[in-house]
């Protein structure tokens, strides 16, 4: 049970970790001083508890939709911001602060809402057991350390990088949990009939079990799934060449621009 | 203001729920003491299904299957529907994440 909720929780923690870590190399290497991370984080976990106590409706919204409508609908939101976000980052203009800024807050604010409901969800169904919440907190706080550590690393690992080199890490992990996104809200879709499902194009199970601790990291980062249908594919390839494209565009755009603005200096 | 386009929202959702309707067939999940009932779901092979699932506990729980590529939160005394299929014969474990030692249950194609 312990290792079960260190687990619960470390898998909640981890992709929202991993991107905000993400986002402050980013804000340090535009020089956006940190101010906007505190009210971001409290208005995600103030959005995280308004998402928890409405979800009893929420999920009876069409015909019991409405949790898979909500979850894909904040899913595509933080797809398309992170989109948004790499021309802002990657041109790294001078007018382009006050956007960045306000980009990154707001892919805090959604990206936390989900997975800071699912948390609340699932520490209120300790509340009226007396005794086990303390231990379920305990072992939370655990997933919780893990989840935060790891995002330190990604933090840390950007922090050491060249300049050059450290924008393109930031575009691959934004990349990666991104279109992890993509894939899990177009399997919600699926899940409640809004998409057709297809059978499995392959079964990788046997190499990464989705249940096993590497196929959950997996998952939690980059949307693992070890029996994806066509249509999943589909949605995740689109997902990635749809960031790669935007970032082709904006290091062709890069190039023109530069001599012109070494003019200017 | 005229809000001819609430007709055709209107129509669209009734082309939907009828879509629904169609033919899918409903198996029902029980979760009671954290447990389900039936823990062993016989359905038909190669059909897209319609799960109605009711969580009897007042507790919150998840109906998570990595078999079956599915993960929904259903709160205490609520139910709610998922879809699942169409599947290729065989056994598809599923499992309540929130109580996995008891909460443990498989959908058995036929």
């Amino acid at each position: 049970m312990l290792l079960d909720i260190i687990i619960i929780v470390l898998r909640e923690t981890l992709e929202a970790s991993i991107l905000i870590s993400v986002l402050l190399s980013v804000s340090k290497r535009q020089g956006v001083r940190f101010t906007w991370v505190p009210a971001s984080l409290l208005a995600g976990l103030v959005g995280a508890v308004v998402y928890a106590i409405s979800l009893g409706e929420i999920s009876e919204w069409f015909d019991y939709a409405g949790q898979e409508v909500v979850n894909a609908g904040l899913q595509f939101t933080v797809y398309l911001l992170v989109v948004a976000l790499i021309p802002v980052q990657w041109l790294g203009l001078a007018r382009s602060k006050h956007v960045l800024r306000n980009l990154m807050s707001v892919i805090v604010f959604v990206a936390l809402i989900r997975e800071g409901a699912e948390i609340f969800v699932f520490y209120s169904g300790f509340l009226q057991k007396e005794g086990v919440l303390l231990k379920a907190l305990t072992s939370g706080f655990v997933g919780g350390a893990v989840g935060l550590s790891v995002g330190a690393i990604v933090y840390y690992s950007l922090a050491m990088m060249r300049q050059s080199r450290v924008k393109l890490f930031h575009g691959a992990v934004l990349l990666l949990v991104a279109a992890g996104m993509v894939l899990q809200a177009t399997q919600l879709l699926i899940q409640i009939d809004w998409l057709s499902s297809g059978a499995p194009l392959w079964d990788s199970s046997w190499f990464i079990g989705e249940a096993s601790v590497i196929g959950q990291m997996a998952y939690a980062i980059f949307g693992y799934e070890a029996t994806p249908s066509l249509l999943e594919l589909c949605a995740y390839s689109l997902s990635v060449v749809g960031i790669v494209s935007v970032a082709a565009l904006v290091i062709k755009f890069e190039k023109t621009v530069t001599p012109f603005e070494e003019y200017i200096k | 203001m005229s809000k001819w386009w609430l007709k055709y929202i209107g129509l669209a959702m009734v082309f939907a729920s009828g879509s629904v309707m169609a033919g899918k067939p409903v198996f029902e999940l029980v979760i009671r003491d954290h447990l389900f009932y039936p823990a062993e779901l016989v359905v038909p092979a190669g059909k897209k299904i319609k799960l109605l699932i009711s969580n009897e506990d007042d507790t919150p729980e998840e109906f998570e299957s990595y078999e079956l590529n599915r993960e929904k939160v259903i709160l205490g005394g609520r139910k709610t529907v998922i879809f699942i299929g169409p599947l290729k014969p065989g056994i598809y474990p599923f499992f309540g994440e929130f109580n996995m030692k008891t909460a443990q249950g498989k959908v058995i194609a036929k």
